[in-house]
């Protein structure tokens, strides 16, 4: 009312004066909303993971109270220990690491190779081959489960690491293929012509011009790849089979009873914590490049 | 354990060299057509190097994906359990699968609830999330970084336990928060209650429409739930699938990703135009964002889409074992599972799988035939 008066007596300046007041305030509470719920929202997200650490430093009786206990009240390492001393545990971390190594260079080399032809080589059929590609990202991979283990059954790889690195080597995953594309069309045409004027051959330049230039994008691909292989539950279920060969999820996994009301939850979680913990890092390390990539890979979709 | 390292180290090396090999010969025969032709010598060089460089793909296709579909579609009409020979029985699989198997129809009708229930809470708050990120304020990275975390983690079985552990109706953490909050507001009580009433009678409806007996039903909806009741989450067949909803809400980072790169890339001067003209927040929401950030919504919608129906390690990991609630989350690819690796059904999960990339295709056709009345694609 008062701001009304005000302009009608002496033009517009006074309103403006209240008003820029007015707004400066309703900003500043809105933006508190805005962080509460910011910081509300990164809280949830964040809680089964908080959750795994607290619980990985509690007894086996506060992690089975009946009554939820937040807090350990004297934290224990007993767990770490515990599963530290696991022989079964630490085979299984060996196991994840060696497929998920060797599943991710082979995938690596040769998906950068496939998308150096789909995008620095002019070849007659290219778009051919290209468009077959892209619809095999339609197909269901479900769909390939049962003949695929018919055929490693047949080859006798049931009960080896084969049918979980062997297939990445043939540029497995035509989303990553996708995601290098694009990338290897956006570096100067003139690059590779310069060096193939000095005699260099395609090899050559694959590996010492534009792969090196490719960084950002081989980080994210080989996160996708090392996140996907390091989490791989289904497969390894269907072709391990023995307790000896299992990988980390498989392992973890049947840390629980299901027959039992009590859990040894402390110790599991004590594995979820050391299974996470590559995860995270690499997550944080590659996080810049990962983001820029998956919109990459979804503004093109 | 170092022998099984070295076989597959030996395999592989074996594997690097037929790629290799394989690379040339695909090189020196399309060089070979090119010459033939009467192509350049650049032609023809470029050729060599255009199929060397893709032979491990196209090599890996036939090996891998080819291969591996024909056979299933021959092995979808037969009987076939390793190691015996398949016996072909015509549409023996396809008939008993679509009329008479109540764990096909449960897995159906489960993702259908997730597909119904899972995606549209997925999109809502990963475009929440997207927007309350695009308002410009500090720490912006770090919140994206803390939204994107489950993505990263929440298919690692290791860390699915700890919802097991928190999702415990007694002592677990979301039940003891609830039952503390009802404690304190008499308000929350009742919408809580109202929350348990109205999902009960909803997957009571959907364990009816799985079995075709709606007694279950008829109790939830004439019965509203006492003050002292609280969510069972894993333990009953009427909360099992919240659960995994809720699961599917808390990974919905990659959504809030594509959001937030579509949210940048409206202009400015539309809001700003708007402004002027006097339109409401709300107004702008639903006649520039929305309309404008469409592809990116048709992006997350096939993609959440195929995700669902993909959906194995939830259910494996929270209800594998237990034959009471299991049959209640199944999806198609937990049964799929199920049917051909713990029971040795090679023809039948050959024939699951075909009906599920069916499923998959025709919706993904028909997604995008319907794209052109909602999907905006040209700014201008």
């Amino acid at each position: 009312m008062q701001a009304h008066e005000a302009q009608q007596q002496s033009g517009v300046a006074p309103l403006a004066v209240t008003d820029g007041r007015w707004r400066m305030w309703q900003e500043r509470v809105e933006r508190a909303v805005l962080y509460l719920f910011l910081i509300a929202g990164s809280l949830v997200m964040a809680l089964p993971l908080i959750w795994m650490i607290l619980t990985s430093f509690k007894t086996f009786e506060e992690a089975n109270a009946p009554q939820l206990v937040w807090f350990p009240a004297d934290p224990q390492l007993t767990a770490y220990v515990e599963i530290l001393k696991d022989a079964d545990f630490l085979r299984a971390y060996a196991n994840s690491v060696f497929v998920t190594a060797l599943a991710v260079l082979g995938t690596l080399v040769s998906v950068s190779a496939v998308a150096y032809a789909f995008s620095r080589i002019e070849w007659p059929g290219r778009n051919v081959v290209f468009f077959l590609m892209l619809s095999t990202m339609m197909i269901p991979f479900q769909a390939l489960i049962v003949p695929q283990y018919v055929f490693f059954n047949k080859a006798g790889w049931i009960g080896t690491y084969n049918p979980l690195t062997i297939p990445g080597y043939f540029a497995g995953g035509a989303a990553m293929v996708f995601l290098l594309r694009q990338f290897m069309l956006q570096l100067p045409r003139e690059l590779d012509e310069a060096a193939f004027l000095d005699g260099a051959s395609h090899l050559r330049i694959w590996w010492s011009i534009i792969l090196p230039l490719c960084r950002p994008a081989l980080a994210t691909v080989s996160t996708f790849l090392f996140v996907g292989h390091w989490n791989a539950l289904l497969q390894p279920i269907i072709y391990l089979q023995t307790t000896k060969l299992y990988t980390l999820p498989v392992y973890v996994a049947s840390l629980v009873n299901p027959q039992q009301t009590t859990q040894p939850w402390p110790t599991i979680m004590a594995a979820s914590v050391l299974t996470a913990l590559p995860l995270l890092v690499v997550f944080f390390l590659a996080q810049r490049y990962l983001i820029s990539g998956i919109v990459l890979s979804g503004s093109k979709g | 354990m170092l022998e099984s390292y070295g076989y597959t180290l030996v395999w592989s090396v074996g594997t690097v060299v037929f790629i290799i090999a394989s690379s040339v010969a695909l090189g020196w025969i399309a060089r070979l057509i090119v010459r033939w032709r009467g192509g350049s010598t650049i032609h023809q060089q470029n050729a060599f190097a255009g199929y060397a460089f893709a032979a491990p793909w196209i090599v890996g296709f036939v090996i891998f994906v080819l291969a591996p579909v024909v056979a299933s579609l021959y092995w979808s009409f037969t009987v076939y359990r390793l190691p015996n020979p398949p016996q072909w029985v015509g549409v023996q699989n396809y008939v008993r699968l679509l009329t008479d198997d109540p764990n096909f129809r449960a897995a159906l009708v489960n993702t259908f609830y997730f597909v119904l229930f899972g995606l549209p809470a997925q999109l809502v708050v990963a475009l929440l999330l997207a927007i309350l990120l695009n308002q410009k304020l500090h720490g912006e990275r770090f919140f994206r970084t803390a939204f994107y975390l489950p993505v990263i983690l929440g298919l690692n079985a290791a860390v699915l336990l700890s919802w097991v552990l928190m999702f415990n109706a007694n002592n677990g953490f979301i039940n003891t928060l609830l039952r503390t909050l009802s404690k304190k507001s008499t308000l929350f009580n009742l919408l809580l209650r109202a929350f348990i009433y109205v999902n009960e009678s909803l997957n009571a409806f959907f364990l009816g429409v799985q079995s075709g007996n709606f007694t279950l039903f008829e109790k939830t909806i004439s019965a509203f739930p006492a003050a002292h009741r609280v969510p069972l989450w894993l333990q009953s067949p009427l909360w099992t699938k919240t659960s995994i909803v809720l699961l599917l809400v808390w990974s919905c980072g990659s959504m809030m990703l594509i959001y937030l790169a579509a949210l940048n890339s409206i202009p400015p001067e539309f809001y700003e135009a708007a402004e002027v003209d006097g339109a409401t927040r709300w107004q702008r929401f639903w006649k520039i964002t929305l309309p404008l950030i469409s592809p990116a919504t048709f992006y997350n919608l096939i993609v959440g889409m195929i995700a669902i129906i993909q959906m194995f390690e939830q259910p494996y990991v929270l209800l594998r074992d237990s034959p009471t609630v299991a049959q209640s989350s199944y999806t198609v690819v937990f049964y799929l599972w199920r049917a051909t690796f713990r029971f040795n059904e090679i023809g039948y999960g050959a024939a699951i799988s075909w009906i599920l990339t069916l499923i998959i295709l025709v919706i993904t056709y028909f997604q995008f035939r319907l794209q052109d009345r909602w999907v905006q694609y040209d700014l201008r």
